[in-house]
């Protein structure tokens, strides 16, 4: 274990390292660079053992690794924004190939117009991949979460997303520990895959199919997707037990005892969300935080479970879902609460778009106009 | 929790000036956190960086606006600086030889010239982060033993010498001009 202090980039690509990834293809992308510079310099010092693909494209990133995972290379790419939609075909392969990849996004509005700052319209447009999606709110958080990814992907077979604000948290340096290699194998065996492509063994993968294996396939694939949730509880104890770590469930809470107002919230925002709990606390309000970490599969039967008789859920997206109310997180906490708990209240906003700031005084006074409503 | 703001240009390591002194207070015990702003601009181009120090760890995930340390790597970032936003009762460290007209505490180094003398000297430029390092730990009370030991983890012994021996003589050399008084006719 070694205490570092880097940024959020930094964490990430020391993850990679630590985990023993054999194969990596990027495309660099503001601003994720620093991610796929650092691990490229890791291989070439010799402190990685890996091989490293420049690719001409981040279509081609998500190709090459979704062929190396599918021969049962342990495989990483990272990438952002427009580097993230253009792989959007290939993350339908990637998760109905069922292929154990795991990828860096750091978070970054989309064009047009062009911006280089933090929003999630990147991986919430890409909800709908079968793709597992995490979110992380601070250096070690991103350290932590990499780790589980691979051990997650690895046992349901399904890639998974890490996502992390961009500049907020990939460029913000704080304190982390890494793990020693021993405590990391202990916890996240060789990958030793199901099957996998041989040119000794023949066979062949992703072949046309007629419906009667198609759709078995595709329900499978949401079936599994569903119980993963289970299973990434389950690594985040396990991965507690060993380590100490823990950063939250499927949610981070803050402040729950005796809560009417949950402030619902994913990425940066949530933790920047505890010091707005704090102000309203001192003002008389009895809010909590509730910073989602699972963004897919959404915790529907966890959110519907952990709210309180009478409670009001406050959501703050930093996406949009155009032409609808509000946003995503909205959309998928109105869908879990109805018919679980419908005398509860739901309100919610979107902000933050494009990196605007988000101060603590911001989320209060967003909070308080949304209490207005649910009044 | 302390909030530092860093003015300065494009290229003249206003983020290394924070990570090394984020780096330097850790040892002290705090929890610390660096959050630089890139704008679209280039090598040139005004620039800024943030520096948390607290007892606990840092919640924040935003920007800076009301610091109490604002440091200004030349005397002309002073309107970019206090347009940012500054807290009531901040202090301005920057690199002059003589006080802002401004009506703040003002704590001066003459870090460009310090640089000269150390041969910081890259290109042609002077390379005042180090200088200014040294002061502003001197600003927050950071012995600078500690400064030094950053110094020494940053660079080979060759390339830490020069810049411990600037940073030191910022350190002794950064005087606080007090309350720089501006006739103010708007009362």
């Amino acid at each position: 274990m070694t205490k570092i202090f880097d940024s959020g980039n930094a964490a990430c690509a020391l993850a990679v390292r630590d985990v023993g990834v054999d194969f990596v293809a990027a495309y660099p992308i503001t601003p994720q660079t620093s991610v796929v510079e650092k691990i490229a310099s890791y291989i070439a010092e010799g402190e990685m053992d890996a091989k490293y693909l420049p690719v001409e494209s981040e279509h081609s990133a998500a190709s090459a690794v979704a062929a190396a995972s599918a021969v049962g290379a342990r495989v990483f790419t990272a990438t952002s924004s427009q580097g993230l939609l253009y792989m959007h075909e290939i993350l339908h392969y990637a998760a109905g190939g069922r292929l154990p990849i795991v990828m860096a996004n750091v978070n970054r509005a989309v064009n047009m117009p062009w911006c280089l700052y933090v929003d999630h319209q990147d991986a919430v447009s890409q909800r709908d991949t079968g793709w597992i999606q995490l979110f992380a709110a601070s250096n070690q958080e991103i350290y932590d979460t990499v780790i589980l990814a691979y051990k997650v992907a690895e046992e349901v077979q399904i890639p998974v997303m890490v996502n992390y604000d961009g500049f907020l948290v990939s460029h913000s340096s704080m304190p982390f520990e890494t793990l020693e290699p021993s405590k990391i194998q202990e916890f996240l065996p060789p990958l030793n895959p199901a099957w996998r492509l041989h040119p000794q063994w023949g066979g062949t993968f992703g072949n046309v199919t007629p419906s009667e294996e198609y759709v078995p396939y595709r329900y499978a694939l949401t079936e599994d997707l569903k119980k993963a949730g289970e299973v990434i509880m389950r690594c985040l104890k396990e991965y507690e037990k060993l380590t100490g770590r823990w950063h939250g469930g499927y949610f981070e809470t803050y402040r729950p005892e005796g809560a009417e107002y949950f402030l619902f919230s994913m990425g940066s925002m949530g933790k920047e969300m505890e010091i707005a709990v704090d102000l309203l606390r001192e003002q008389g309000i009895a809010a909590a935080g509730l910073r989602l970490r699972v963004f897919n599969p959404f915790p529907e039967e966890e959110l519907a479970a952990l709210l309180p008789a009478g409670a009001k859920l406050l959501v703050f997206d930093r996406n949009l879902v155009y032409g609808s109310a509000g946003g995503a997180l909205l959309q998928l906490a109105k869908a879990a609460l109805f018919n679980r708990r419908d005398s509860l209240q739901v309100t919610g906003i979107s902000l933050g778009l494009g990196g605007e700031d988000l101060p603590a005084s911001v989320l209060v006074a967003k909070a308080r106009e949304m209490m207005e409503v649910c009044k | 929790m302390r909030e530092i703001r860093i003015h300065g240009r494009g290229g003249q390591g206003v983020v290394t000036l924070a990570e090394l002194l984020a780096k330097s207070a850790i040892k002290t015990g705090l929890e610390a956190q660096t959050l630089p702003f890139f704008g679209v601009e280039r090598r040139g181009a005004a620039v800024k960086a943030a520096v948390r120090l607290d007892h606990t760890p840092i919640k924040v995930r935003s920007q800076s606006y009301k610091p109490g340390i604002l440091v200004l790597m030349s005397e002309n970032l002073l309107e970019i600086g206090l347009a940012d936003g500054i807290a009531d009762e901040a202090v301005i460290v920057v690199n002059t030889e003589k006080p802002l007209p401004v009506d703040k505490r003002q704590w001066l180094v003459e870090a460009e010239k310090i640089a000269v003398k150390h041969n910081l000297v890259f290109g042609g430029e002077p390379f005042i982060n180090v200088p200014m390092l040294g002061a502003l730990c001197r600003v927050l009370d950071l012995p600078f033993p500690v400064l030094e030991e950053t110094l020494q983890e940053q660079w080979s012994e060759d390339k830490a010498k020069p810049n411990i021996a600037a940073a030191r003589e910022a350190y002794n050399t950064v005087w606080s001009a007090g309350q720089a008084k501006e006739e103010n006719s708007n009362g």
